[in-house]
């Protein structure tokens, strides 16, 4: 993949003025999650999540750094912080986790005679298309619409916990919490000093010494 | 283009970057720079200048009854030595203003259009010209001061129609959104009027001995007046616009709408029907002028103060915040309708 913004971390601020005491607080919090910790699932559901994590955001092992989404899940659960709504089809987050985890994994046994984890990524795809697609029947399921828990659930979940995570903050140029040092320079097309450069192509050397002085 | 633009252009651009890249990279030089001897020397002509104004704003000494005589049937060369000097004094606060808010908010534009690092080259050297004339105790005109100061006047009415295409070509045109938030239309305006004021001091300074100043075919006094009472109305707008988009949140943001247009209301009966007592006020209040100039740089350092992160996070604040060099604008009016006004005074008791 292209590097669009070379030489880029959005951690290179942590000490100057764009950050204040709360927001290192709660990037180091961040930072701090340990990737095989799990406190909400069990060790059956664990290996499930990270089976299917890295099928919806596969991360390159060449780059530097993965953001534990498996582990970030385990804490949003944990915690029990929901995001201010639901679609009321679904069951509350942490119930929807429990069961989807479960059917998908039961749908696995049922369809392919192995657990979800088990499964080479090619057919870990094709199960998850059927996911999303509500082409599942197992009883597992029972009156969890697969369809919608995809969508709304594990897709959401999943992803978000992904680009909250200051790896990929620094993946697509994002400048990250703005606080308490903003923005001066509104226009399209404008940067201020503090915020990523973007890379031209064949101008990826401007960008990169630009990016060393982000701060 | 001419050969001496690109040179200029170059010039400036390199002083600047060099300074800021000086105070970035070796902070601790910049600050030995500051304690070296050269700046005690800067100091003392700072000071030479200051009492020099100082000089100006002293009550006139008692005359004989001869003297007073003469004064009433010619205008002594004193008063229109300290009108010149004062109106050059009015020139340099307004170039400052100019130059350190140009400065600041075209930083924030990125010197996108190389014509913005004009106000910075042209008000720095209107600057310079108003700070000899304001020490220069020769009564003549200079001729370097006087085209710095016609440069000034051209520059300052070049970037209003710059300002005014560049809130034209938004989206949406002349609307209130684009007055607010895009190139301020007032602003290079405050360069034009410190131009037509230096221009004014020279030619105030210029008059033959016991001769009446005059300019453009009207008493000098009168068209000071006018050109000061139109620039007060011009920054009384300016402030208005950008303070009612901060909501007049607080109740001083009123004093520069309110007090500044009674100034030039007064200053312009004066030049329309001198009198004793109008004089008296318009000078009075001409004063106050001058003094929320200085204290609103106060009242926005407070502001910048009081958005997140306060002074610590100047690098945000101090280009989001209130701008800090604006109010000596009205300063500087203040100062030239003061001189205006001595003019007027001497020329209505002949």
């Amino acid at each position: 993949m292209v590097d669009r913004y070379p030489g880029y971390d959005v951690l290179a601020k942590r000490n100057t003025v764009s950050w204040n005491d709360k927001t290192r607080a709660v990037i180091d919090q961040r930072m701090a999650i340990d990737p095989d910790r799990h406190k909400f699932f069990g060790d059956r559901e664990w290996r499930t999540l990270c089976a299917i994590c890295a099928r919806i955001v596969p991360q390159s092992p060449l780059r530097a750094g993965t953001a534990p989404l498996a582990a970030m899940v385990d804490e949003k659960m944990h915690s029990n912080s929901g995001d201010g709504y639901r679609d009321a089809r679904l069951p509350p987050m942490r119930e929807a986790w429990r069961r989807g985890l479960a059917a998908v994994d039961t749908e696995a046994k049922a369809r392919y005679g192995r657990r979800f984890h088990d499964l080479t990524p090619v057919l870990q795809d094709d199960l998850l298309r059927l996911v999303q697609n509500g082409d599942v029947h197992d009883k597992a399921w029972h009156d969890l619409p697969a369809k919608l828990f995809f969508q709304k659930r594990l897709l959401h979940d999943i992803v978000s916990a992904y680009y909250a995570h200051p790896r990929s903050w620094n993946e697509i140029g994002f400048g990250g919490p703005a606080s308490p040092r903003g923005y001066v320079r509104m226009n399209f097309d404008r940067r201020d000093p503090w915020e990523a450069a973007e890379a031209k192509p064949g101008r990826e050397q401007e960008a990169r010494a630009e990016n060393a002085h982000v701060g | 283009m001419s050969r001496a633009e690109p040179a200029l252009d170059l010039v400036t651009t390199a002083t600047l970057v060099a300074t800021a890249a000086a105070m970035l990279v070796r902070p601790r030089h910049v600050a030995a720079v500051a304690r070296s001897p050269l700046l005690p020397a800067a100091g003392r002509q700072a000071k030479a200048a200051a009492r020099g104004l100082a000089r100006q704003f002293a009550p006139p000494a008692p005359q004989t009854r001869l003297g007073r005589l003469i004064s009433s049937l010619w205008p002594s060369p004193a008063v229109t030595q300290t009108a010149g000097r004062r109106l050059n004094a009015s020139a340099a606060l307004l170039s400052f203003s100019v130059l350190a808010d140009s400065a600041v908010q075209h930083y924030r534009g990125s010197f996108e259009n190389r014509a913005m690092y004009t106000p910075l080259a042209v008000g720095a050297l209107t600057l310079g010209a108003s700070l000899f004339g304001m020490t220069d105790r020769r009564a003549a005109r200079h001729f370097l001061r006087d085209t710095i100061y016609a440069v000034a006047a051209v520059s300052g009415l070049t970037g209003l129609g710059f300002h005014a295409y560049n809130i034209l070509k938004r989206p949406g045109g002349l609307s209130w959104l684009n007055l607010f938030y895009a190139a301020p239309i007032g602003a290079p305006m405050a360069l034009a009027l410190a131009g037509f004021l230096g221009r004014g001091a020279e030619q105030v300074r210029d008059t033959p001995p016991f001769r009446r100043p005059g300019l453009l075919r009207m008493p000098a006094g009168r068209t000071l007046a006018a050109v000061t009472a139109a620039g007060l109305a011009g920054t009384v707008g300016e402030a208005g616009l950008l303070h009612f988009r901060g909501a007049y949140h607080d109740p001083f943001m009123a004093a520069p709408v309110t007090i500044p247009p009674i100034a030039a209301g007064l200053l312009s009966a004066a030049a329309v029907c001198p009198g004793r007592a109008i004089n008296h006020l318009a000078r009075w209040w001409l004063r106050l002028t001058a003094l929320i100039g200085f204290a609103g740089v106060g009242f926005h350092a407070y502001g910048i103060a009081r958005n997140m992160g306060g002074w610590r996070n100047w690098s945000q604040n101090v280009l989001n915040g209130p701008p800090l060099p604006a109010p000596p604008s009205f300063t500087g009016l203040a100062l030239a309708g003061l001189a205006a006004l001595s003019l007027i005074e001497e020329e209505s008791d002949g």
